[in-house]
């Protein structure tokens, strides 16, 4: 039972959806989901250091502005209202789907620049499987993970363990003393390690259910700026629990989904617990001639017990979804929510998308895109409740997102794909904590307007025994502040970002080169300090032709920042330079 | 002949001996920022991006990232103070150091960058530094272990002790071989001994002691608590308090400029909910108090140029970015209006 594509796959018809799977995670199985998105995705990501704070950035909002789901769940921290996904790591995820724009209607509370959906994937094969894999790398990194499933045609099981350390201890230039000597990082020690659980049962011929656990626990040295000294560290902690049932009769399914999402953040001495419960019913027509229909309602239970504020909340929102498709020539997507928060409904959420087919014959199409969307995000319980500055009159930040573009997808010996899309966003009422004398305290005060294009290209062909593909990215992305005289683009919103990437495969040997591009950006309002850009490549070789009995084993090597670049994602940072990393697995 | 030549010799000599002890020509040529306006800017916590920027008064020209441009190095700490003494300017980061550059080219000349944790501010006396440091914080953000850092030399270089004071110590004076310290945390100064390195003698204050000046050839205090202001009169002598001034202005925010002759001009912010930000004008000997000469928002430093006789007002504009400067006249007319950096705070007027 996938959770998430259903939902993307029927009712999200126009808008731009980036999906990767095995093959890719498997690149990236020792990192975190804040690189592969960086590297493979128009999300800027700022990075705060090596394994320390990852905070993704769509389409030039804020991090608050991305809605981030784990098997249909929204695990963003209710009192921070965001995700660090330095501590998501890749080895946890079977499936990534990425979603851009606002889709409020769809995903509800903070889906303005876009939403992010993992999931965990029961594998189909029968018995037992499983793989043990050990990672040693540069700079202290080791990785140990095992995976073990069993797969039974009415039950399935799949159990994960990893243990991840990382000293980094790099070396990097301390630009802040004469001479910019080298220096050895000091203070950025990252550990994480965490146990997933996922349970698929089919009950009988009408009901399944799914349900899947995930602990995670990361501790840190907060690595400190180049030339500060502080020694601040942070322990988070999650429980994620969620169990999904789906009863079919006749066309109509009924889906019922409960979770329970815990997180814990010790940040030196100063502890914040948090937690939440979801209720949701779904029943749904997934296909009913040329529509497709669903109507839902959920509801969330808060909790937060943080150093600075205790309090409780509660939301509820009601949810519907048409989805109209002629063939495989128009498909068009209506999506309404309503939300409701403490004793205030927030604007209605409406949503609408279209795919049309403007041509195909045996080798090409060529779609168009468009889609509408509005966006919200509640404000955040630290925003409303903090102690000292918290402000209960906070309206909730709301988004216009409208998007269209072409795609041509030509198929074949040289087969590719393209897609470009124009989009233009306004975000009003943005949350910002200002200074007022003493006290910092949030406000509804920016008004942003986003506009940008994206590409995306992607080819693969054959030659002799080699296989290649290849894939290409570029961003385009103005996101300026109106309130602000001569609307100043906003900090840390690049406006130029690439990737590319090739890989190339000849029986058990395959080979890939990637690389991303990260423009200029300016670290405050204003162009008073502008960091460069900087373009880092990775490198990879894989052999899985090792074997031993039925036991496979695939032999991995990576080299990232092959040009050892020194380079900063955000302002005295320092980040690592070339790394190496070598992976053993041993696969049943 | 011969006589004569030595005449002439002679003359000659004694010119070039007076010609080379003449002060003027060994004089060091002012730099480029021995005169103007040196803007603090702060910068942004976690950003660490502070600076200094020029303003030439007299063109309107203003020269950005001074430290950085003269270093070729980004200053990278939180610019909490701005002292001249000694013929040395020193830039303390309340990140963890204090820069020590030439005051008319900025080049380093060098620094203290180990075994500090939030210096404040910085003082000379008998040839060495002392820097009051708020120290580490504690499970509850307070700052128990406050001291005042003591390094040999002028020039920079390494801790050598650390003088235990009252917590959140900020601003220092120097007399002699005395070294006093506004404890704003505890509501009293203390004075240190330069040589022994030993507290000498505590002096109980109304209020929070956060700034010392001069005032007709005596030291002062100023000191601040929820409701009042109050100017202390020190006797450099007896170490006693003299004279009180009381002044009833609220929430002052302990950031003061003095006018002239005994005016001030204080920083007021009044917090939840208003928070409205404003400028109080007292006089302490006539007692004359303007409780609201401006009001607004985001006022984070404050200076007065007495060549010009105007009033700098610096406002933060919420750290979002760029911020800002107004020029009063002593009327409160606005002069002019400059974009400076992140966060200024304060100003030094050479």
């Amino acid at each position: 039972m996938a959770v998430h594509a259903e939902v993307l796959d029927r009712f999200a018809a126009g808008k731009t959806r980036l999906t990767y799977e095995k093959s890719t995670l498997a690149r990236y199985s020792a990192r975190s989901l804040g690189d592969l998105l960086q590297e493979m995705t128009p999300i800027f990501v700022r990075h705060y250091g090596a394994g320390m704070l990852a905070s993704p950035s769509f389409r030039g909002t804020s991090p608050g502005h991305t809605a981030i789901f784990w098997n249909g769940i929204p695990i963003n921290s209710i009192s921070l209202g965001q995700s660090d996904l330095s501590i998501l790591p890749v080895k946890g995820i079977d499936r990534v789907e990425v979603q851009l724009g606002s889709a409020g209607a769809l995903f509800g509370n903070e889906a303005i620049g876009g939403s992010v959906h993992l999931s965990t994937d029961l594998q189909k094969q029968q018995g037992f499987g499983g793989d043990f894999s050990q990672i040693v790398g540069s700079f202290g990194h080791y990785q140990t993970s095992f995976v073990g499933s069993y797969g039974k045609p009415k039950l399935r099981f799949q159990s994960k363990v990893y243990n991840q350390n990382q000293s980094n201890n790099f070396r990097y230039r301390d630009i802040s003393r004469a001479g910019a000597p080298w220096e050895l990082q000091d203070h950025a020690v990252f550990k994480q390690r965490g146990v997933l659980q996922d349970v698929w049962w089919r009950v009988n011929s009408h009901a399944l259910t799914k349900a899947s656990f995930w602990w995670n626990q990361a501790q840190r040295e907060i690595q400190p700026l180049i030339g500060g000294s502080t020694r601040d560290t942070q322990a988070d902690e999650s429980f994620r629990a969620v169990i999904d049932y789906r009863y079919q009769k006749k066309s109509a399914v009924w889906k019922l989904k409960a979770a329970w999402v815990a997180d814990q953040l010790q940040f030196n001495a100063e502890e914040n617990q948090t937690s939440q419960g979801l209720l949701g019913l779904d029943w749904e027509l997934p296909s009913a001639g040329n529509w497709a229909i669903r109507a839902g309602a959920r509801g969330t239970w808060l909790n937060a017990k943080l150093s600075a504020y205790t309090t409780t909340e509660q939301r509820w929102e009601a949810y519907q979804s048409l989805g109209w498709q002629e063939g495989k020539r128009i498909s068009v997507s209506i999506n309404l929510r309503q939300l409701a928060y403490l004793n205030e409904i927030v604007p209605f959420l409406p949503g609408l998308g279209l795919d049309w087919q403007l041509f195909e014959n045996s080798r090409t199409s060529i779609h168009f895109k468009t889609a509408f969307g509005l966006g919200l995000k509640v404000p955040t319980l630290n925003d409303r409740y903090w102690k000292p500055g918290g402000n209960p009159n906070l309206r909730p930040e709301k988004s216009q997102n409208g998007e269209l573009g072409f795609q041509i997808k030509q198929s074949g010996t040289f087969s590719w794909f393209q897609r470009l899309t124009y989009y233009r966003m306004q975000v009003d009422d943005w949350i910002l904590w200002l200074p007022k004398g003493t006290l910092w305290t949030p406000e509804n005060i920016r008004e942003v307007h986003n506009q940008g294009l994206e590409y995306h290209g992607e080819s693969s062909w054959t030659t002799g025994h080699w296989n290649w593909e290849a894939h290409l990215a570029y961003t385009y992305s103005s996101a300026r502040d109106l309130t602000q005289e001569g609307t100043q683009q906003l900090p840390y919103s690049p406006k130029h970002q690439g990737n590319a990437g090739l890989q190339l495969k000849k029986g058990y040997v395959a080979f890939d080169l990637s690389g991303f591009y990260v423009g200029p950006r300016n670290i405050a309002l204003g162009n008073s300090r502008i960091l460069e850009g900087f373009s880092l490549v990775n490198l990879g070789l894989t052999y899985s032709g090792a074997k031993w009995k039925s036991l496979q084993i695939p032999l991995r090597v990576q080299v990232l920042n092959v040009f050892n670049q020194s380079y900063q994602v955000l302002y005295l940072r320092a980040m690592p330079g070339r790394s190496y990393q070598l992976n053993l697995t041993l696969s049943l | 002949m011969i006589q004569f030549s030595k005449s002439i010799l002679l003359l000659f000599l004694l010119a070039l001996a007076f010609s080379a002890c003449d002060p003027t020509t060994n004089e060091r040529p002012l730099g480029v920022y021995d005169t103007g306006i040196l803007i603090m800017n702060e910068g942004s916590f976690g950003a660490n991006d502070g600076e200094v920027i020029h303003l030439d008064p007299s063109l309107g020209t203003l020269t950005p990232s001074v430290f950085e441009n003269a270093n070729s190095r980004p200053f990278a700490g939180l610019l909490e103070d701005l002292v001249l003494e000694e013929n040395r300017l020193y830039l303390v980061a309340n990140t963890g150091k204090v820069e020590v550059v030439q005051p008319g080219d900025f080049n380093s000349i060098g620094v203290v960058e180990k075994d500090l944790d939030q210096p404040r501010s910085v003082v000379t006396a008998r040839g060495k530094l002392f820097i009051s440091d708020y120290g580490p914080y504690d499970a509850n953000y307070n700052t128990p272990s406050s001291y005042v850092a003591v390094v040999q030399g002028l020039d920079g270089g390494v801790v050598k002790k650390k003088i235990p004071v009252s917590s959140k110590p900020e601003d220092l004076y120097a007399f002699g071989s005395y070294v006093f310290v506004a404890g704003s945390e505890g509501n009293k100064v203390e004075v240190l001994d330069a040589n022994s390195e030993l507290t000498f003698k505590t002096l109980d204050m109304p209020g929070q002691p956060v700034q010392f000046f001069e005032l007709n050839g005596d030291l002062w205090v100023f000191c601040h608590d929820d409701q009042k202001v109050y100017f202390v009169s020190i006797s450099k002598s007896g170490l006693s308090q003299q004279e009180t001034s009381t002044f009833p202005i609220a929430q002052a925010t302990g950031r003061i400029a003095k006018g002239d002759a005994d005016t001030f001009y204080v920083l007021t912010s009044s917090g939840w909910p208003d928070y409205q930000d404003g400028i109080s004008v007292v006089s302490i000997g006539s007692g004359t108090l303007i409780p609201d000469w401006k009001k607004g928002t985001g006022f984070y430093g404050i200076g007065y140029d007495p060549d010009r006789q105007e009033v700098y007002l610096a406002n933060a504009k919420g750290f979002q970015g760029n911020g800002e400067v107004i020029i009063y006249q002593k009327s409160g007319a606005e002069v002019n209006k400059l974009t400076v950096g992140r966060g200024p705070s304060g100003f030094l007027f050479r």
